[in-house]
């Protein structure tokens, strides 16, 4: 048993999240950075859609039985009382007794910690599931650098931005001004919209880069509406979604092709 | 129906009509495309979302062959209390009494067309254009769970407390999303409904 003492910032219990859902109006959920909870839970020995911890910093968790924990995502002030330093990446038993605490995330958003077994979360405790019988990882991970250039593939709806509103995306600097669940906000080179009627709300995917009229673009994250009425201009390749959950308030972002 | 590009996992199809709309979505949905991962219909568009092996020309056979009637529907019957708090107005508004719109929203035959804006809150179409308003100028903060309501060509049911812009004509003690339900949504894209006065 894990005792949540603090959830912190955004602190919850996360796994894979709901494919196939969306003609119901709920989107996917689940961890925002879908592979860095499942680099955790690899890094366990864990299948790695198992529930793990999602967190914005600010976690403090008690250990009741001696537990297999690991890290990834965002590098974060992480302190360990009673037992061993748990670094980034590195799979560690924290002994009973102990207390792991999520301080200030130094570089990214969105921290993960995975747990052998997993996690089902209860009212005021994380129960631990049965231990997957496969071994952990015997070495760190190593933390590759958060890309400052994500991929974009032109959205629908790139017809309702003004004639250069493509070549602003591809050459301007962006920075996100917010960021949550939902999605991330961004400002830079302001993008013009070439009609300001109203769409009627139409399917969105996670990385749909929405124009809303005042000009400053949103990244859609796990916990997107499934269905939005702002013009999509642009898409992130699928493989730039985990730098977009990554990036931080103040992050300067560009696109590229 | 034309298709626009949405990335290198999603098309979205899009058409004249919202029964076009239907057709496509449930017809797309019974052939379970190959590598589609959701289709999510709205109201002039379908977005298929997959893997990355659907091409988009996998989407025009079935297309071809699609007539609103193809699949077999769900019918669900929501009994009401017809105590909402825009009740009234909507009757003024509408030059109608109460017991005439209460009449005219019971008896209509409705069809889910598609979901949206929270988990289980489906747009239904066949609500009487006698009953037809824009949504409130001011939306309310909070709209309890249940509240059976109207908006535009729309009839809808809040499946939980949230806030909203819908008129209300009353309530239900109907669960419209239960998480551990497959499908967890009562009211999915097809379903025909008919409301029930209590």
């Amino acid at each position: 048993m894990i005792r949540v003492v603090n959830w912190g910032v955004a602190g919850s219990v996360v796994d894979a999240g709901h494919a196939g859902r969306a003609w119901m109006g709920q989107s996917r959920g689940g961890a925002v950075d879908l592979a860095s909870l499942f680099l955790a839970n690899r890094l366990v020995g864990n299948p790695e859609a198992l529930a793990g911890i999602e967190s914005s910093g600010g976690l403090t968790v008690f250990f009741e039985e001696p537990t297999m924990v690991a890290i990834a995502g965002a590098v974060a002030d992480v302190r360990v009382v009673d037992g061993p330093p748990v670094g980034w990446g590195n799979p560690t038993v924290v002994p009973s007794g102990s207390t792991l605490r999520i301080g200030r995330l130094v570089d990214g958003a969105r921290v993960y910690i995975a747990v052998r077994g997993g996690v089902s979360a209860e009212p005021d405790a994380l129960v631990v599931g049965a231990d997957p019988l496969t071994p952990a990882a015997s070495q760190p991970a190593a933390r590759a650098a958060l890309p400052s250039s994500l991929r974009i593939w032109p959205g629908p709806r790139l017809d309702w931005a003004a004639d250069d509103t493509w070549s602003q995306l591809l050459g301007g600097t962006f920075t996100v001004t917010e960021t949550s669940r939902v999605g991330v906000r961004l400002t830079g080179p302001l993008l013009r919209r070439a009609r300001l009627d109203e769409l009627p709300s139409e399917g969105m995917v996670e990385g749909a880069v929405q124009l809303p009229p005042d000009g400053s673009p949103i990244i859609m994250l796990a916990d997107h509406p499934t269905t939005g009425g702002y013009p999509v201009i642009a898409v992130l390749d699928p493989a730039a979604i985990p730098a977009a959950a990554q990036a931080a308030v103040g992050v300067r972002l560009r696109f590229s092709r | 129906m034309k298709l626009l590009p949405f990335g290198p996992r999603a098309v979205l199809a899009e058409f004249g009509s919202l029964a076009e709309v239907m057709a496509h979505s449930n017809a797309w949905r019974a052939a379970q495309l190959p590598g589609a991962v959701e289709v999510v219909p709205a109201a002039r568009t379908v977005l298929v979302v997959h893997d990355g092996s659907l091409p988009a020309d996998a989407l025009f056979p079935v297309a071809e062959g699609t007539t609103v009637a193809e699949v077999a529907p769900r019918m669900v019957t929501i009994d009401v209390r017809y105590d909402g708090a825009d009740l009234a107005e909507v009757a003024e508004r509408c030059g109608l009494s109460v017991s005439d719109v209460v009449e005219l929203h019971s008896e209509a035959e409705y069809t889910v067309a598609f979901c949206g804006f929270m988990p289980g809150f489906a747009y239904l179409v066949g609500l009487p254009p006698a009953l037809h308003l824009p949504r409130r100028e001011t939306p309310r903060t909070r709209v309890p769970a249940g509240s059976v309501a109207i908006a535009a060509e729309f009839a809808s049911v809040y499946p939980r407390q949230s806030p909203g812009g819908w008129h209300l004509l009353g309530t239900t003690d109907v669960e419209l999303w239960h998480d551990d339900a497959e499908p967890p949504a009562l009211l999915t894209p097809g379903t025909t409904v008919r409301f029930r006065s209590r």
